[in-house]
């Protein structure tokens, strides 16, 4: 693997995980203790460990292009455990989020990506979660049109999926909201 | 103690279950509670996914709104929900300059004087054991439960501040209550895949199924859940898991608020229990002694 290092890159990119984290990366000592208790690493193509050293060395492309910011299910065994108290699921929100910012979309995980901007934008024009809807136009967006379909009758028969949505009173607010802060 | 109730969309959707079965034992326990005007979604995993300001400024929308309606106590059922509205008063009370932007934004004041509960905090904290112990008409003897607990309710303990995040007993406590015998297992606290149900269903599936077998595997009847998401990738996604690793699990997903209403007396159908996916009859036929029992 062949990464040259500009520090002057290498020291922003840290500095601007760390100002959003809240955390020092330097508190990390690479005992792996977060990566043993992923539930998700088997799926991962770098552990959380190597997120963290990579993040310091300024590897700003390949964290950011990683399939392990998107695998990560914030579950927070890792921070839990961390014997140091780092924000090791913090960093995995940091990191996605600091990629969401620059447009680069997933090229392996695109789907949970996905998943998370449907969810947001049903958010802002229901105020709430319409699940059918969502589940429609996350559908549409990632071409999975049958996938999981089989489930749709039974579920439909238990009055689990609902018909209507609700939308929230005050929606000017929900807008404002998301003006103010997305 | 005037107490705000916050659903979430789960318990409006898929997890109806839930809010029936909760609404129906807070009658017999005679508790009120007040859904909070005009709520919106808290932004779930999604929001702190790729957005921190938005996963805070959302769930303060709901908080200030039931402070300023004089509420001093907050249930949210939904694990998600719940973590997500701790999260956010956390935030809010840890960081200054987020706060002042995210009060100007909604143009209402949140002073963070609420306690904000989940569901198993509620029932042993606000309502308390001697109170549910009280209402306990028909003890579910001979039932073998599972208390899974996931991650939210737990994790990450500087927040949640609930439990133990490794080793939490506060629903198998809930289950001793009822009368049912609770069932000691490894995977209590392991996560069952969460938000990626839809997005990396394989994934989902290998990780609720290591759940599910090893609640199997320690003779359980059925197992307990205080989470929508949990109950989900148990209950719906069971029968898939079944035909994907070709070994039959059976494993009925109740609600805690269903196990306590069944104890309570009341009737299954008021609860909800025929909504889930993997069908509860036979555990039933179990609790209420029935001859044909095998």
């Amino acid at each position: 693997m062949k990464t040259v290092i500009n520090e002057q890159n290498r020291r922003n990119f840290a500095a601007q995980v760390e100002s959003m984290l809240h955390d020092k990366l330097a508190k990390c000592y690479q005992c792996g203790k977060c990566s043993a208790g992923c539930p998700v690493n088997f799926e991962m193509d770098y552990t959380p460990n190597q997120i963290i050293k990579m993040t310091e060395l300024g590897m700003e492309d390949k964290v950011l292009n990683s399939k392990t910011i998107w695998l990560c299910v914030s579950c927070n065994t890792c921070s839990t455990r961390c014997p140091k108290g780092f924000e090791v699921t913090g960093i995995m929100d940091v990191l996605r989020e600091i990629a969401e910012k620059k447009g680069i979309v997933s090229k392996v995980e695109k789907e949970v990506q996905m998943f998370h901007e449907v969810f947001l934008d049903n958010v802002k024009s229901n105020g709430r979660i319409f699940e059918l809807e969502l589940v429609g136009k996350y559908k549409l967006k990632t071409r999975h049109l049958f996938r999981d379909m089989f489930l749709a009758p039974k579920m439909l028969e238990k009055g689990k999926l609902k018909m209507h949505g609700e939308k929230i009173a005050d929606l000017n607010q929900i807008a404002k909201i998301f003006k103010d802060f997305e | 103690m005037k107490l705000a109730y916050y659903p979430g969309c789960s318990l409006k959707g898929t997890s109806f279950e839930y809010e029936v079965s909760l609404l129906k034992i807070l009658e017999t326990l005679n508790i009120e509670v007040k859904e909070i005007p005009d709520w919106n979604c808290c932004g779930a995993s999604a929001a702190h996914s790729i957005n921190h300001n938005l996963s805070v400024a959302l769930p303060a929308r709901n908080l200030a709104i039931a402070e300023n309606g004089g509420y001093e106590s907050v249930l949210a059922p939904c694990a998600a929900c719940s973590n997500r509205l701790k999260s956010a008063d956390y935030e809010l009370k840890t960081d200054d300059i987020l706060k002042k932007k995210i009060t100007d934004s909604l143009e209402m004041p949140y002073k963070s004087e609420m306690s904000i509960n989940n569901m198993l905090e509620f029932l042993i904290g606000v309502v308390g054991k001697d109170k549910i112990k009280s209402k306990v008409k028909k003890p579910l003897s001979g039932l073998k439960v599972a208390s899974y607990y996931g991650c939210l309710l737990v994790r990450p303990p500087k927040i949640m501040k609930f439990d133990d995040p490794e080793n939490p007993v506060t629903m198998d406590e809930l289950v001793v209550l009822t009368g049912a015998e609770p069932v000691d297992y490894s995977f209590k606290t392991e996560c069952c895949g969460a938000i990626n149900s839809l997005s990396k269903p394989d994934v989902v599936m290998a990780l609720t199924g290591n759940i599910l077998y090893d609640i199997k595997k320690h003779g359980a009847d059925l197992v307990v859940v205080a989470c929508p998401l949990c109950h989900s990738n148990l209950d719906v996604r069971q029968r898939e898991i079944e035909r994907k690793y070709d070994e039959k699990l059976g494993l009925p997903v109740l609600f805690i608020t269903e196990l306590l209403g069944l104890s309570f007396g009341i009737n299954p159908k008021d609860l909800a229990i025929d909504g889930h996916m993997v069908a509860a009859d036979r555990v039933l036929k179990k609790i209420e002694g029935l001859p044909n029992q095998q």
